[in-house]
């Protein structure tokens, strides 16, 4: 029993923390390496390729919706989860620590709950498909037909409901996000001089 | 039902606060306070950013009339004399307000962005009249530089500081009064010792010194006296060996006659240490 509750720390619980403490730590250095060498403009323009590679991430939803036909559904996944953590990175470099616009700390804010809300999405999508694999294989094992097999999956299918709620909980979470980098990226465009 | 009750609240609050945005953009969107001097104009964004250039220049110059900076306010009212300097933003190369100025002063992102002030910015026959907008420094140094020389004969326009000052720039009357600048050395040595520091040290650097007392007479032994003892009056142009009990003029005199010499004057132009009986020696 302790193994078990050892396996799933090690591999299921650990993993959320430590990106998310990676995340944390990561950008705090960056960005006390650019107040060391005072290169802190350089942290102004990081908004950009941060919003980008985010803006990219959302190829697996894309890829999930079949609007983009190459690519496996998993790697886009991948693909998604890196990019928006390195997005989210770049982002969290480019807003530092300061305390100035309301409207870019609400877009921080709402930024560091969709990473915690992704952690949390890719830690149950994980945990249920290796239930499922090894339900599939334990039921295979026991010589059921493939009838019995499919009716049998169903029932368990209902672990996916947990993901399909949290999708419903992630999917508004995005969205609060995406508006206000939004607006934050607009009053940027309408006041900045880009000189 | 449950879903769609959620993505309706949080869409009520995201209209909230795009609206806020627009009642209070100096909250939401600005990087930080305006000057207290601009209070007025906080929340109207568009009074000094144009829309997609951010700001402008001519937008402060619709305020802020060139020909009237330093002289005049906003308002027309002349400034009292001797707060300005003199025209400076007039002589200017270019009328680029923002090059050097920020109004949103509290973020170091924004105060970080802009250019440090740049004496190139100002017109090449301006830029030489430094005292135009600096006062020349009140000390002792800078009062008795020789009224002809210019400012950058010493400083450049980079930094005070690591300035390349030549001593020949001091007026005739102060350049051998080396103690109006520099502080005399507190060892046991130089505590002795009164002005005429040229006498040992050239202008050109402090160390080594030119002065080997050993040329002229080694202090050893007994003769390792204070040097008012040989020099009166610290005038170190001038020694007398009679300064203590051993040297008495009747006593020289008694055992330099005895040995036929007369002229025993200047000792050391024969002894030039304590040791021996001394001999003829060239002038030194």
């Amino acid at each position: 029993m302790s193994s078990i509750k050892a396996t799933l720390l090690s591999r299921e619980v650990l993993p959320f923390y430590v990106s998310l403490a990676a995340l944390a730590l990561v950008s705090l250095l960056l960005d006390a390496l650019l107040h060391v060498f005072d290169l802190v403009w350089i942290g102004r323009y990081l908004g950009i390729p941060g919003t980008l590679l985010i803006l990219f991430s959302f190829g697996y939803s894309l890829r999930k919706r079949q609007l983009i036909k190459s690519g496996t559904t998993v790697r886009w996944l991948r693909l998604h989860e890196r990019m928006a953590w390195a997005g989210s990175l770049l982002i969290l470099v480019h807003a530092g620590i300061h305390f100035n616009a309301i409207l870019g700390w609400l877009a921080v804010w709402a930024m560091l709950i969709n990473i915690g809300s992704g952690l949390t999405g890719k830690y149950l999508l994980e945990r249920a498909r290796k239930r499922l694999e090894a339900e599939r294989q334990k039921l295979k094992d026991e010589g059921l037909t493939a009838g019995q097999l499919e009716e049998r999956l169903h029932l368990d299918s209902l672990t996916f409901d947990v993901v399909k709620q949290w999708r419903s909980v992630h999917f508004p979470i995005t969205l609060a996000f995406a508006v206000l980098a939004l607006a934050h990226i607009i009053s940027v465009f309408i006041f900045w001089g880009w000189k | 039902m449950k879903r769609s009750w959620v993505m309706s609240i949080i869409a009520v609050n995201l209209i909230v606060l795009i609206a806020l945005v627009f009642v209070f953009p100096h909250l939401m969107i600005s990087p930080g306070p305006v000057i207290p001097a601009h209070a007025d104009i906080a929340t109207d964004c568009f009074a000094c950013h144009s829309a997609l250039r951010g700001v402008s220049s001519q937008r402060c110059q619709t305020c802020h009339v060139v020909a009237d900076i330093g002289m005049r306010t906003t308002k027309g009212k002349a400034l009292a004399k001797g707060k300005s300097k003199v025209a400076f933003h007039q002589q200017l190369l270019e009328q680029d307000c923002v090059a050097c100025h920020s109004d949103h002063v509290g973020p170091k992102l924004t105060r970080h962005s802009r250019k440090p002030f740049s004496h190139a910015l100002i017109k090449p026959d301006v830029r030489t009249k430094c005292d135009s907008c600096h006062t020349r420094p009140d000390n002792n140094l800078h009062k008795n530089i020789k009224a002809t020389v210019a400012c950058n004969q010493c400083h450049t326009t980079d930094a005070w500081k690591n300035a390349t000052f030549n001593h020949d720039l001091l007026a005739a009357n102060t350049a051998l009064t080396c103690e109006g600048c520099h502080g005399k050395p507190k060892d046991k040595f130089h505590r002795q010792i009164q002005g005429n520091c040229q006498q040992c040290h050239s202008v050109k650097q402090w160390k080594p010194s030119t002065f080997n007392h050993d040329r002229f007479f080694v202090l050893d032994r007994n003769h390792n006296a204070t040097c008012a003892t040989c020099h009166v009056n610290n005038d170190l142009s001038r020694y007398t060996c009679y300064g203590c009990h051993e040297h008495t003029p009747a006593k020289i005199r008694a055992e330099h006659v005895e040995e036929g010499i007369r002229n025993f004057d200047n000792c050391v132009k024969c002894h030039r240490s304590a040791n021996g009986e001394g001999g003829e020696r060239g002038d030194d």
